[in-house]
């Protein structure tokens, strides 16, 4: 098959970028869309023309690396996918489809389709992490955890920080993978000393990186690979409600 | 996290102080609704009602309580409106719906829209009705409201603009009226699909039933004295 791409170039963070056309011939459907574009750059460096830069890693769903909207989705039309799971069985011949960055404030975009997503680590060194000492590893029917609760924490853990949350919401907010972090931590005994100042802190951190606030639409969710529902946003709420009013 | 005050700051207190501003305002439309109901029941039950309201000593207190939540929400929505476009500077070339569980809609992407709509309603409202002319009733000291409504619903004009603030209304209430409770961090696996639901029946509720009396007093206008 055939498509004809609008890929997004851009030279680097200062530089203005521009959609420009691609034609992709021979596509198999067998393809992942990565794949695709790995063709794509083969034909692009035979030419010895700048092949286009994109984040991949695992390419098998669980690093949370690729990173593009595809015809306006983050990660593509396919439902709880990254866009590394995504195949060209999915698209038609002759097709035009638009490729473009994650766009927010708080990701920059270093080159063409590549943006800077460190302030997702750096909303995750304010406090989405355990430095209490928790001791040797337990015996794992010490400490009790009901099925129910070690399920919906395993849910929110999940996340793999790929930031489509960010780039499907109109705020560009950060709320989904704060929430997620937290409720992790939240609903596990070994997150419950640090609980209080590490939701005021990734809230705090989220907020100084220039990611927008949340409108409750549940775009984020839509688009999540992991299928990370906004209830875990309402828990967030009401850690920050518990934290603020049970702060010294 | 220094000051107490900070708390509403940040986006997630934000949300919460738009939740709680948003929420007393529906419940207070929706008390408007139902005394604005007795109209149908004729100028003495209206007229009363209206009365026992301005002459409570209790009002001017809640009125300038609900003037600052309405100030509140409006400051602290455009701020958060004004924040939100800054944090995506560039926008997208093509962006589509993303479908599925999302709550997405017109009315939640126009809220900004139809909040402003709605502001300046509420001070031609206020101005036309609370301010408007005094008509003296049968009964000493009681204002005769009924006929001021029905003076100002005699106009064609009014009617269609007043029509179309209440159709805002709904479509403000379609999303807000269940967002608030996301804001407030209320989220229940049995409980949200239903309060979601619910949230758009009383939105259509509310901004019909104002357009029902809005209709009524059109019709009957030709009937009440001038």
């Amino acid at each position: 098959m055939r498509l004809n791409l609008k890929i997004w170039r851009q030279a680097g963070p200062n530089a203005a970028g521009r959609l420009v056309d691609y034609v992709a011939d021979s596509v198999s459907t067998d393809m992942s869309f990565l794949e695709m574009l790995d063709v794509v750059n083969e034909d692009l460096t035979k030419k010895g023309e700048e092949s286009i830069a994109f984040d991949s890693d695992c390419r098998e769903g669980i690093c949370g690396t690729c990173s593009l909207v595809i015809n306006g989705i983050p990660h593509g039309p396919d439902r709880g996918t990254t866009v590394c799971q995504l195949h060209m069985r999915r698209f038609k011949d002759g097709e035009t489809v638009t490729i473009e960055p994650w766009r927010a404030r708080a990701f920059p975009v270093l080159k063409d389709l590549i943006v800077d997503r460190s302030a997702f680590d750096r909303i995750i060194a304010a406090g989405g992490y355990v430095s209490v000492n928790c001791g040797g590893a337990q015996d794992g029917n010490a400490i009790p955890i009901s099925k129910d609760i070690a399920d919906a924490a395993m849910d929110s853990a999940q996340c793999i920080g790929c930031g489509a949350c960010v780039a499907a919401c109109k705020n560009a907010s950060a709320h989904l993978f704060m929430s997620a972090k937290i409720s992790q931590l939240a609903l596990l005994p070994q997150g419950q000393v640090e609980r209080q100042r590490r939701v005021l802190s990734m809230i705090e951190q989220a907020d100084a990186e220039g990611f927008g606030s949340c409108s409750n639409e549940g775009e984020c969710e839509a688009v999540c690979p992991k299928e990370i529902p906004i209830s875990n946003i309402a828990l967030m709420t009401r850690e920050y409600v518990k934290a603020v009013l049970a702060a010294k | 996290m220094s000051s107490r005050i900070r708390v509403f700051a940040t986006s997630v207190g934000t949300k919460l102080l738009i939740g709680i501003t948003g929420l007393a305002l529906f419940l207070f439309l929706i008390t408007h609704i139902a005394g604005n109901a007795l109209i149908l029941l004729g100028p003495t039950a209206f007229n009363h009602y209206s009365h026992a309201l301005t002459s409570n000593p209790l009002i001017p207190v809640i009125e300038i309580g609900l003037g600052l939540i309405f100030l509140v929400h409006i400051y602290k929505a455009v701020t958060m409106y004004l924040g939100n476009q800054q944090a995506r500077p560039v926008a997208y070339q093509v962006k589509k719906g993303q479908g599925g569980p999302s709550r997405k809609s017109f009315s939640s992407t126009t809220m900004i829209f139809s909040g402003l709509w709605l502001v300046l309603f509420v001070v031609l409202h206020v101005k036309g009705f609370k301010y408007g002319p005094y008509y003296a009733s049968e009964e000493e000291g009681v204002r005769d409201i009924y006929r001021v409504v029905f003076d100002i619903f005699r106009s064609p004009l009014q009617v269609g603009f007043y029509i179309v603030s209440m159709l805002v209304v709904g479509s403000h209430l379609w999303h807000g009226a269940s967002s608030t409770f996301q804001s407030l961090g209320l989220d229940h696996p049995r409980w949200t699909p239903r309060i979601l639901a619910l949230g758009k029946v009383l939105a259509t509720v509310i901004a019909g039933g104002f357009i029902v009396i809005i209709v009524y007093v059109h019709l009957f206008a030709g009937q009440v004295g001038q």
